[in-house]
Parts: C-alpha cells; sequence; structure tokens
C-alpha cells in the first residue's frame, strides 16, 4: 500500500498540471477523501489480506490439487522475480530511507503513549494519556487511519500530542503467557497403557490438523474437541502433555481458574482473546486442566461472583460453538468430575469425544511400574509382580508415589539399591494414607 | 518402557516414538519389549513365526498352509488410521528370511502366493525408491488386487508411475504395467476414487483406458475432474484430457456437456456430430441455445438436420431472435419496466451539500454522459426517458431536442444510444432509427449507423437488414458517415466471418486516402467479424495498412486499434499466431513493441499461459524513456491471460498489486483497467478497495482508470458500495468535467440494464468463454489506455463496443413450446465439488425463487422441484425444462 494516500493530494505532482491544465490548480482544492474512519476490519489485517494466497479446494491428495499448488507457486516465483529485478533496477532503499527519516522528524520523540477516545473527522481525534485529561489533536497523515479504532493504545508527540502512530501489538499479555514455547519433557513413550486414549486424541487432535484430507475423503467434519475424564491420577494431564510435545500446532495451556477474574467481564474477555489468539496463530490446539472450575452447571447463583463464572462459561461454550466458526482450532478439555459439568459443554459439536481413562488394569499396571521404576537402581529381590497383581486400586500417581516413597526410605537407611521390603512398606503407606481420604498431592 | 510401541510406531503422524529411558544392555530390552506384547499380539506374533518357518518347509503341502494362514491373517488385520496393522509389523523382521527363501524356491503357485505376500510386506518395508512390491506383484498370482486394501493399491499405483517413467526413458516395454494399470483403475472407479484413477492413468499417459471403465454412478465426477484438471494441465495434454471427457459425455449421451467441452475446444466438427446423434427436437433446441449464448455463427446445414422447417426453427433460436422477448420478460417479472432517467441514477439527493447542482460547468459532457447513462440504464427495455419518450407523447420534436442537446460529435451517441435502448429487438429498432436517416447533420447519419449496428450486436436477422442498410453508407465521403457504417457492421457481424463484409471492409484498409481513424476502425471491425478465426487474407491486409502507414499517422492514438485489430483475429488460438508476430517485428519502430505486446496478449487470452504471464510482467519490470507505449497493452495481457481460472485469477491481482507500487505511471495506468477486466461484473470487495483507493491518485488518468474500472467491476449489479463510492466521487470531483463524466459513465454501467445485464464474457459455470464478448471488451480497455484522446475526444462512442459483451445474467426456463414457465429454482454461491466424496451440495446459502431468476457472479442454481427435468445441466440463460414422467404430485 502507501501508494496514492490521501495525504498525497496537497502537494500535486507536475504530472498532474501538466495533464489537467491549470485550471484545477488554480480554482480548486479538492477537500480529503473520504476514508472508512474508525471502522476497523476485524478479521482483516492490513495488507495481509491483499497477500493471502487462495485456497486450493479438492483437499484430497491428488494430480489436480498439485497442479493447482504448482500453478500458485509459478505465480509467486514471478512475482519473486519482479520484485528483485525492480529492486535492481530502481534501488529503492535510500528513498524509504529518507522518507522513514522523514516520519521519524515528523515524530518526535520522545513519543508518549495514549488511548483514542474518539474520532472526530478523518483527521482530528480525541486522546487521552495516562495522565489523564482528554485533548482534541489532530491525526498525521501518515498514519494508517484504517486501523485506527476508539479504545486502541497510540503514539502521540510529546509536545503536541497529535497522534503519530498506533501500537499494533494489541494481545493479551494474559493469553501471551498461556503459549507453551518449551515443549514439555514427556512424550507418547512415558505413557503407561492408554492405547485406546492416545489413539482416540490423535484421531480427534492431531490428524485433523495434519491430514485435513482424510477427513474431506470419507466426507465428514473432524471432531473440534475432546474431553478427558477420569479418577485424578490417571494421566489426563500427561496426555496433554505428550500432545504438546509431539505437535508442531501451537499449543496454548490454562487452567480453569485462571479463567476467573477479578473484575467484571474479565474472565469472558479473556477467554474470548485466548481463542483469538489461538485463531491467529492456528493451527493450534488449547488446553484447558480442570474445567471444572468454570464449567458447573448453571444453577441460580447468589453471589455476584457465581454468576461472573457462569458468564465465563457461557463466553467458553460460544467460543466452542458460537456464531464465529474457528479454523483449525482444537480444543482439549480436562476434568476428574465430569458428573459436575454442565450438558451444554458436553454436546456434540463443542465437544465430540469424551475419552475416558479408567484406572490402570494390570497390564497397564506393570508398565506403569517399569516406566517409574526403569531408572531406579533396584535390589535383585524386587519382585514388582507382587504390586502388580494386588488387589487395591491404584492409579498411575499411587503408583508413582509407591516408587517415589521406596527411593526415599532406602535414602533414609542410606542404601544404594532399593528393596523389596522398601515397595512393600511405601505401598502400605500409601494405601494407608489414601484410604484415609487425605489429598494424593501430600505425599509428594 | 516404549509401551505405544505395538500401536503407534509407523503411523501417520509419527515415527518411532523415541525411547526415553536409558538402557543398561540391549538383552534387557529386547526382552522387555516382547514383555510389553499383550497375550494377543505374544500368540500372534508366535503363530506368525512358526508360519514364516514353516513356509521354508520342504513340504509342500505345509508351505503352502502356511502360506495361505499367513494370508489371511494380512487380510484379516484391521488398522486404524495411525498405525500399521500388526501382522505385517511382526513380519517385519521376516522380510530379508522370506525374499531369501523366495529366491531358491522353484516356480510354482506356491512361489506366486509367496510372491504376493512379499508384495505386501514391501509396503512397509522396502527401501525408498526400489519399487520392490512391484516387482514381486508383477512376479505373483494376480490375484484380485482390492483384496490387500486400499493402501497397497494406492502405493503399487505410486510405483508404477515411476517405474513407467523409468521404462519410458530406457524404452523398455510396458505391457505387463499396463495389465496391472487397468486392474487398478477398475479397482479404483468400483471405489468412488476417480481421481485417483484418473491421475494413474495420466502417469502412464494412457487416458482412453478410462472410457472403458467409467459406468453412469461415476462418469459425471470423473469428468468433472477431468475438464477441472484441464485448465492447468500444460498443452497439449489438456486438449487430450478434454476430448477424453468428451468422449465419455458423449458414451453417456450427456449431450449439453459435451457441446460445452467441443465449444471448449472449437471444435464445430463435434458440435455437428452431435446434432446428428441427438434425435430429441427439444434437446436440441437446447444446444441450439447454448450456441446461442456462447455468440458463435453456426450454421445448421441440411446435411445435419434435414428437415427445413426443423432447422429453420433451430436457427432461428441460434440467430439469438428470442433474446429480446426473454429479457423482456425477465423484466417483467422483475417489475422494472419503467424506464429511468439519469438523475435516477445520480441519485444526487443523497449527496450532502455542493455537487448536488454541479451539472452545470460543461453542460455539453454533461449531456453526453446522460446519454450514454441513460443508454447503459435503459438497454434492451426499448423504452427510457430521453430518447422514445416523444414516440409516445406525441409532442414531436422533442426527442430530437435530447438529440440536439449535444454538440457536433455528441450527436452520433446519442443517436446511437436509440440503438442500445432497443437493443436486439431489430424490427421495432430499426423502425425506431428510421428517423434519423433523413437527417441532415452527418453525425445524426453517423449515430444511426452505428445505432442499427448495436441493435443488430448478437443477433442475427435472415435478411441482414444492417449490411442492406450501412454498406452503401461505407462508400460515402464523410469521415464520420464512414465510420459509423463501419462500426455498426463490425458489431451486428462480430464473429459471423461473414465474407460480404470482408469484401466491404478490406479495401478501406489499403486505401491510401481514407485517414487513420478510418482504418483503425476499419480494423476493429474486421478483428471483430473475424475473431479467432486467424484468417490469414484479412491478416495480411491489416499490416499492410500498417506498414504503409507513415511513423506520423502511427503515432495516432487511434492507430492503436490497428495491432489490436490484428491480434482479435487471433484471440485464444495461441501458437497461430507466432507468423504474424514474427511479421510485426519489422514494423515501424514505435509501433513495434506494441503491436508485439498487443498481439501475444491477444492470441493468449484466456489460456491462463503462465509462461505468457511471466513474459508480460518481465516487460512490465523494465523503465522505459518517455513515449514508448507498450507496457499499457502487456499489463492488460497480464489480466487477459490469467482470467481464465480462479487461481490465475487471485493470483493475478496480488501480481498487480506489486506493479501499482513499482511500476511507472504508464502502468499505474493500465492496472486498474486490468483489475477491471479480470472481476468484470464481480465486485470482490478487495479489488473494490483497490480501485477505491486509485480513484482519489494524484494522477489523474490512474483516477479515471480506476473510475471506470469500478463500473466494469459493478456492471450490471446494481452493487450499492459502488454506486455509494461513486456517487461520493462525483461530489469529490464536481468541478472537473472530464473526471466527472468518468464517474458518470461508471454510474451507467454499474445500474447496467437495470442490474439484469452482466459483462462477463464467461458463461456456462465460468467454463466458457465467449470470444465476441472478450473482444469488445478488450477494444474498450485498450481505448481507456489513452483515455484523453479517445473516449474523452471525439470516439467517446467506442464505449458502445461494450454491446457485444452484454448478456442478461438470467435463468429463464421455458417448457418445450418454449413459452416461459414458472419454477421455483434454488440459487446460490457455487462451491467447487471437484474430486469431493459422495454427493456434496453444490451450492450453499441458497434462497428459493421461482424463475426466470438473476444469477450474480459465482451463482449457480439449481430445481427446487422434481416436477421437471431441465434438458441442460447448467441452469444458466434459457433452460428448456421437461415433465419428469416419474414425478408424483405430494398429497
Amino acid at each position: 500500500m502507501g501508494q496514492g494516500t490521501p495525504g498525497g493530494l496537497n502537494r500535486q505532482l507536475p504530472g498532474d498540471r501538466k495533464n489537467d491544465g491549470d485550471k484545477k490548480e488554480k480554482k480548486f482544492e479538492p477537500p480529503a477523501p473520504p476514508t472508512r474512519v474508525g471502522r476497523k476490519q476485524r478479521k482483516q489485517k492490513g495488507p495481509d489480506v491483499a497477500a493471502r494466497i487462495p485456497t486450493v479446494t479438492p483437499l484430497t491428495k491428488c494430480k489436480l490439487r498439485l497442479l493447482k499448488l504448482d500453478r500458485i507457486k509459478d505465480y509467486l516465483l514471478m512475482e519473486e522475480e519482479f520484485v528483485a529485478n525492480q529492486k535492481r533496477l530502481k534501488p529503492q532503499e535510500e528513498k524509504t530511507e529518507e522518507d522513514r527519516s522523514k516520519v521519524d522528524d515528523l515524530r518526535g520523540s520522545p513519543m508518549s503513549v495514549g488511548n483514542l477516545e474518539e474520532l472526530i473527522d478523518e483527521n482530528h481525534a480525541i486522546v487521552s494519556s495516562s495522565v489523564g485529561p482528554e485533548y482534541y489533536v489532530g491525526i498525521l497523515s501518515f498514519v494508517d487511519k484504517d486501523q485506527l479504532e476508539p479504545g486502541c493504545a497510540i503514539l502521540m508527540h510529546n509536545k503536541v500530542l497529535s497522534v503519530v502512530g498506533l501500537l499494533q501489538d494489541d494481545v493479551d499479555p494474559m493469553v501471551s503467557v498461556m503459549k507453551v514455547e518449551k515443549a514439555p519433557l514427556e512424550s507418547y513413550a512415558d505413557i503407561g497403557g492408554l492405547d485406546a486414549q492416545i489413539q482416540e486424541i490423535k484421531e480427534a487432535v492431531e490428524l485433523p490438523l495434519t491430514h485435513p484430507e482424510l477427513y474431506e475423503d470419507i466426507g465428514i467434519k473432524p471432531p473440534k474437541g475432546v474431553i478427558l475424564y477420569g479418577e485424578p491420577g490417571t494421566g489426563k494431564t500427561l496426555l496433554a502433555k505428550a500432545v504438546a510435545n509431539s505437535t508442531s500446532a501451537t499449543f496454548l495451556r490454562v487452567v480453569g481458574s485462571e479463567l476467573i477474574q477479578k473484575y467484571l467481564g474479565d474472565g469472558p474477555k479473556l477467554v474470548r482473546e485466548l481463542f483469538r489468539v489461538a485463531d491467529d496463530l492456528s493451527p493450534s490446539i488449547v488446553f484447558i486442566d480442570e474445567i471444572d472450575a468454570v464449567g458447573t452447571k448453571r444453577y441460580d447463583a447468589h453471589s455476584g461472583g457465581e454468576r461472573e463464572i457462569q458468564r465465563t462459561m457461557l463466553e467458553l461454550l460460544n467460543q466452542l460453538d458460537g456464531f464465529d466458526s474457528r479454523g483449525d482450532v482444537k480444543v482439549i478439555l480436562a476434568t476428574n468430575k465430569i458428573e459436575s459439568l454442565d450438558p451444554a459443554l458436553l454436546r456434540p459439536g463443542r465437544i465430540d469425544r469424551k475419552i475416558e481413562f479408567p484406572l490402570p488394569d494390570i497390564k497397564t499396571r506393570r508398565r506403569i511400574f517399569q516406566i517409574h521404576t526403569s531408572r531406579m537402581t533396584l535390589a535383585e529381590d524386587v519382585n514388582l509382580e507382587e504390586f502388580v497383581m494386588t488387589k487395591d486400586e491404584f492409579s498411575g500417581a499411587d503408583i508413582k508415589a509407591i516408587c517415589t516413597e521406596a527411593g526415599l526410605l532406602a535414602l533414609r537407611e542410606r542404601r544404594m539399591k532399593v528393596t523389596h521390603a522398601d515397595f512393600k512398606k511405601a505401598k502400605d503407606k500409601v494405601m494407608f494414607k489414601k484410604k484415609e481420604g487425605v489429598p494424593e498431592g501430600l505425599y509428594m | 518402557m516404549a509401551p505405544a510401541e505395538p500401536n503407534s510406531s509407523g503411523g501417520a503422524t509419527q515415527g518411532q516414538p523415541p525411547v526415553k529411558a536409558p538402557v543398561n544392555d540391549p538383552k534387557k530390552k529386547d526382552d522387555k519389549k516382547d514383555e510389553d506384547l499383550s497375550e494377543e499380539d505374544l500368540a500372534l506374533k508366535q503363530q506368525l513365526e512358526l508360519y514364516v518357518e514353516r513356509a521354508q518347509d520342504t513340504d509342500p503341502g505345509l508351505q503352502k498352509v502356511a502360506l495361505e494362514s499367513m494370508r489371511q491373517e494380512i487380510r484379516t488385520a484391521t488398522s486404524s488410521m495411525t498405525s500399521v496393522p500388526k501382522p505385517l509389523k511382526f513380519l517385519r523382521p521376516h522380510y530379508g528370511t522370506l525374499q531369501a527363501h523366495y529366491e531358491k524356491m522353484s516356480d510354482s503357485d506356491l512361489k506366486k502366493l509367496l510372491a504376493d505376500i512379499l508384495s505386501v510386506l514391501a509396503l512397509t518395508m522396502s527401501p525408498e525408491g526400489e519399487r520392490e512390491s512391484l516387482k514381486y506383484r508383477l512376479l505373483g498370482s494376480d490375484g484380485d488386487i482390492g483384496s490387500w486394501g486400499h493402501e497397497y493399491v494406492r502405493n503399487l499405483a505410486g510405483e508404477i508411475s515411476q517405474e513407467y517413467s523409468k521404462r519410458q526413458i530406457e524404452e523398455a516395454p510396458i505391457h505387463d504395467l499396463m495389465d496391472l494399470v487397468v486392474q487398478i483403475v477398475a479397482f479404483h472407479m468400483k471405489h468412488n476414487a476417480e481421481p485417483e484413477a484418473v491421475d494413474l492413468l495420466m502417469e502412464v499417459e494412457d487416458l482412453d483406458l478410462l472410457v472403458e471403465h467409467v459406468d453412469s454412478a461415476n462418469y459425471k465426477r470423473t469428468c468433472l475432474y477431468l475438464t477441472s484438471s484441464a485448465k492447468y494441465l500444460p498443452g497439449p495434454d489438456d486438449m487430450l484430457v478434454l476430448d477424453i471427457a468428451h468422449s465419455i459425455y458423449m458414451k453417456f449421451e450427456e449431450y449439453p456437456r459435451a457441446l460445452q467441452i467441443a465449444l471448449y475446444l472449437d471444435n464445430f466438427q463435434y458440435v455437428g456430430e452431435l446434432f446428428q446423434r441427438c434425435n430429441d427436437p427439444f434437446k436440441r433446441q437446447q444446444f441450439c441455445f447454448i450456441l446461442a449464448r456462447h455468440g458463435v455463427a453456426f450454421e445448421l446445414s441440411e446435411s445435419i438436420i434435414s428437415d427445413d422447417v426443423e432447422r429453420n426453427a433451430l436457427q432461428d433460436i441460434i440467430n439469438n431472435t428470442r433474446l429480446s422477448g426473454g429479457y423482456l420478460t425477465l423484466a417483467r417479472d422483475i417489475e422494472v419496466m419503467e424506464p429511468k432517467s439519469p438523475e435516477d441514477i445520480y441519485k444526487a439527493h443523497l449527496i450532502e451539500g455542493r455537487g448536488s447542482g454541479g451539472g452545470t460547468v460543461d453542460s455539453a459532457r454533461q449531456n453526453l454522459a446522460a446519454t450514454f447513462v441513460n443508454a447503459f440504464v435503459n438497454a434492451g427495455f426499448g423504452q427510457d426517458k430521453l430518447m422514445t419518450v416523444p414516440a409516445e407523447a406525441s409532442s414531436g420534436g422533442s426527442s430530437s431536442s435530447w438529440l440536439f442537446k449535444n454538440k457536433e460529435h455528441g450527436k452520433s451517441s446519442a443517436a446511437a444510444s436509440l440503438g442500445m435502448i432497443m437493443l436486439w429487438d431489430i424490427d421495432s429498432g430499426l423502425a425506431q432509427l428510421d428517423k434519423y436517416f433523413h437527417s441532415a447533420d452527418t453525425h445524426v447519419i453517423s449515430g444511426a449507423l452505428l445505432g442499427v449496428g448495436i441493435v443488430n450486436c448478437n443477433v442475427q436477422s435472415d435478411c441482414d437488414p444492417a449490411l442492406a442498410l450501412l454498406a452503401e453508407y461505407v462508400e460515402k465521403e464523410d469521415a464520420s458517415i464512414k465510420i459509423g457504417a463501419i462500426m455498426g457492421l463490425g458489431l451486428a457481424y462480430a464473429g459471423s466471418q461473414n465474407e460480404q463484409i470482408r469484401s466491404i471492409l478490406m479495401p478501406l484498409l489499403l486505401d491510401g486516402r481514407s485517414s487513420v481513424d478510418v482504418i483503425a476502425f476499419a480494423a476493429i471491425a474486421l478483428g471483430l467479424v473475424y475473431v479467432g478465426s486467424c484468417n490469414e487474407d484479412v491478416a495480411q491486409n491489416i499490416v499492410l495498412a500498417l506498414m504503409e502507414r507513415s511513423e506520423a499517422e502511427l503515432g495516432d492514438p487511434l492507430a492503436r486499434f490497428l495491432p489490436l485489430g490484428l491480434g482479435l483475429l487471433f484471440l485464444g488460438k495461441q501458437e497461430s499466431v507466432e507468423a504474424t508476430a514474427e511479421v510485426s517485428k519489422t514494423f515501424n519502430e514505435k509501433i513495434r513493441k506494441h503491436c508485439d505486446m498487443t498481439l501475444l496478449s491477444c492470441a493468449y487470452a484466456g489460456t491462463g499461459n503462465v509462461l505468457k504471464v511471466q513474459h508480460f510482467l518481465g516487460q512490465c519490470a523494465q523503465h522505459l524513456e518517455k513515449g514508448e507505449s507498450y507496457q499499457g497493452p502487456a499489463v492488460l495481457g497480464i489480466a487477459m491471460v490469467s482470467m481464465a481460472e480462479e487461481l490465475g485469477l487471485e493470483m493475478a491481482i496480488r501480481s498487480l498489486e506489486h506493479l501499482l507500487q513499482y511500476g511507472e505511471q504508464n502502468i499505474r495506468r493500465a492496472v486498474p483497467l486490468a483489475l477491471g477486466l479480470l472481476c468484470i461484473s464481480n465486485p470482490k470487495v478487495n479489488v473494490m478497495d483497490t480501485l477505491s483507493r486509485l480513484s482519489h491518485d494524484t494522477d489523474s488518468e490512474v483516477a479515471m482508470a480506476a473510475m471506470i474500472s469500478l463500473g466494469l467491476i459493478g456492471a450490471g449489479t446494481n452493487n450499492a458500495r459502488i454506486a455509494g463510492m461513486l456517487r461520493n466521487l462525483s461530489s469529490y470531483y464536481y468541478k472537473d468535467a472530464s473526471l466527472l463524466f468518468c464517474v458518470r459513465i461508471a454510474q451507467g454501467l454499474v445500474h447496467l440494464g437495470k442490474g439484469l445485464l452482466t459483462l462477463s464474457p464467461y458463461h456456462s459455470e465460468r467454463s466458457l468463454l465467449s470470444p465476441t464478448a472478450l473482444a469488445g471488451l478488450v477494444v474498450i480497455l485498450h481505448a481507456c489506455l489513452d483515455m484523453k484522446a479517445i473516449i474523452l475526444g471525439k470516439y467517446h462512442y467506442v464505449l458502445y463496443f461494450l454491446v457485444l459483451a452484454m448478456q442478461p445474467r438470467m435463468l429463464l426456463t421455458v417448457d418445450e413450446n418454449l413459452k416461459p414457465l414458472s419454477v421455483p429454482v434454488r440459487v446460490g454461491q457455487a462451491v467447487d465439488v471437484v474430486g469431493q466424496a459422495g454427493r456434496p451440495k453444490t451450492i450453499t446459502g441458497f434462497q428459493t425463487h421461482s424463475t426466470p431468476v438473476l444469477l450474480a457472479a459465482g451463482d449457480r442454481a439449481e430445481l427446487a422441484t422434481e416436477k421437471y427435468i431441465p434438458l441442460s445441466p447448467i441452469l444458466e440463460g434459457f433452460v428448456i425444462l421437461k415433465e419428469n414422467p416419474d414425478y408424483k404430485e405430494e398429497s
């Protein structure tokens, strides 16, 4: 863009004069053309729209698709060639450099940050700075007025306070921390058992992002999201970590309680923001742990706080399957109290797959023991089978606790190896505590 | 450890999951791996190991049992999308052993059986590029290919195409491969995988096989895939593919589609065959409607249809004699018969403040604009508020009063506008125009002549009134009368390749006494009449005319029409232009490059040829000295070539954005026009925004081009957003007469035919390109390259070339007696359903109307009732409906 900017009208080019004769020059000073002020196009992000590549329709892998993609590539290569040629023939760096320094001069420094309160006309606006008072100021011509909207953060000249620029990055910092930058270490290999669950989550979450054509082939819409539920300590979060570890999609993780905010409307706003960011960074996976924090059944709420929590959930409902369609965003929810969740949250279309995490059976238990003991130095006499075959109900976390406890017991006696007796004691301890109903979290 | 091993490794998404835990000794690992397996898995594994061992046994009986049960295991194994079936996984370690054993075996059925199994195992084992699966398949027992599953067949197909290209290079025999190909194709066609079958056949270059394998259930999808691939295939493959599609359509008697392809191929022999093959008189009528919409002159000879009565009736349809009636039916149904005055279009009351009364600055220019707006808006309705009113009011003289509100050459346009208003209605049109022939004013006569041409545009009549009326005027001395007659002939006989016209116009070209403008229009007229015909004789004469003219004359703005006329002869004809292009290299330096660009752009118009686009972009990349003008046609060339298919179109819009950024003024002036051509009658929001931005450009020519293009992209849509933009522009430029004139023209275009017409040269679901329509558009765009001299000068009547592209954007259903029939239809945005499984919806966001209805760009219609069967699958224009014999009234 940048060509034919409305602001250029008052410096008429010589060519213009030659073409139109003198008449225009003398009599007539055209007013600034109408621009679309104040209406910000949500989805369009500046020049990106024009630069977006058309979608190629048959998603199936076939020759037609190849040909079409080739065609797009050809055009892109031609564009590249053309632009490269132009850069070579008519270097613009100096000119842009010059322009840029001029703009910098006009902007002045230091600049101050303010808030756009209201747009008056094309060239004027009411702004407020952080200190308080509001001013009626001008907008400089080089500011992209299409992107100005009431409420956005702007840069202001330090003395006259005119608008000299706008701050683009409007992602809520609350959301940006949710992005998982460093993949967790747990992979699918660290999960004992849960084969069916792994397969289900792969089909529902990973495959639609990597192989959409499979679904197209069959003629179905891929599931939008899954909920993982089951007893505490059965590996729900672990599986989500494994998904994050193996996927190349953006992974956003939130805990349900994070969505509860102090001020009215902040919670729903955060949810909106979260899904907007997910859409921007798509393909992406949103993982909401402990969804029961916000997703409990609706009932007559008495306090404002409860009502706010419900509103947050309603926003979540809307984002999951509301009016705006989300593209490549998959949602994983996790809870251990699925029965307390609002039925609207779980209806097909919002959450298409419910994946249960049962307590481990004998086979799985054995594997979990193997995983946890693989790094421990065990004495010869350790017979894990005894614990594997026991009648007591263990969750994955219990098994981990037993192993850790056994290790601690060995440490206490300054032994280098963990013996069978250690394990036995550890198991008794864990089971005893469990029966007393002390939360598992304590024995770590 | 690695518990996911048995299930998730080797899946589509990930390879072997990494084994995290450190392992002390390899032996332990092996043990653990075994332990990992569940009991059933372990049993299966041992079982399979036993089979492998037995298979190597000496006893053939035992071998056989082992191999067969191995086969059984593999076949019955189910797998998820994410993983490899278990038997295959467990057999992997034994692949080498079995291979070695195979080599040792003596030839027997058992050996073949083993080969089959090895072929399947190679699916997961074979190293990349070895194609062992194929090798063993060829050695194997040739059993039913589908029994091993879809994935196996797919893999084989991939290996075949590699093997084929390798053998092509080595020139080795391929018949064994082809046997396999036949099997695979048959399998794919049976299992709804038409694209894969077609792909494989394309790879092995034997599409003919397809014809045998399609059946009535899948031929539609197959052909759809073929035709949409053809747009992207390099020549001559695309022709081949379309030929196949044509023969499939013929085989299944889907004649309208076959006709569509025949027209795309420009193959009139096919069209003739079609009429002979199909004996249903109603279907023949439907073909004639399609031919008429395409705008080609097709003479039904006696050899095609023997019955005189029927032939005449059909020829009438081809001659478009029903167009006017159908259009008026549509207009009456939509209730827009009421004539509109230019003021109704300008809607000045919606503009705030000044500008509303701004029409006084240059009243002649304003009146001229009003004339055009009036003509465009009331096109084809037969009544308006400026030209035809007095005939009814019988007040006398006021018709001429509007006529004489225009100055000099303005009167030509005014008189011709009557032709536009009476468009397609030859009888009453000629009667109305008749009075102007007796005028003493040469401009009026010239306009009347042009009007006759306009009335006859796209419509032929048996008695050739246009030729009879216009021929004598070509001989007249006065240049303006001459031009009127020439242009009239060009419009009336566009695409007809009429010999008489040639003999009338050709002498003008070589007449040394005629002025440049006369030759220019003669060249254009000849180009239109012989559009896309590659007529050597005409080409020769235009070339001679170009050579004879002096440099000064070639500098005339209208001289650009000479190469354009030449180019139109080769419109869309690709390589055929080369000889002429060579000759053009000898032209005067001044026009050489311009001519070259024009010829190329016309020859490759509507082909989507990427190389040509690259060529044009290369030309635009240069920065010129003053006075060179060839970059304008090059920019238009990009649009003309890439408008062929949607992808190219969108990508071209992107490229044009770069041209705007880096290009010099002469390129920037052409870019809006190119955008206008790309999105003609299809107001895309992003293009609208770009043009709106350019319409405020400091360079007035860019601004004017952008405004005209706004009109073009909104042509006949009544688009409120464009109308609003133009209204604002009219107040913005209220003091500049030239710019205001362009705004007015654009406003007229947006309301073209009160929103019932389209300028898009594409029709029949955007698959066919009407050559005459494109020719008309190209002439306008070239004229707009030098707006000041031509449209704002005294040749504004070139705007009437748009009439060539004007077609009602309607769906009019008629019964078997060709009487309009109102049925409910669903109209919605068309969806691309190529290569999709099942029966996907072809339209989205539809509304139900009853015919006749308007179709916007990208819209598709389908019948909402079972009561009738349409005779054409493409519901556009005139469609004949037949009663459905199986229809039962719902109680």
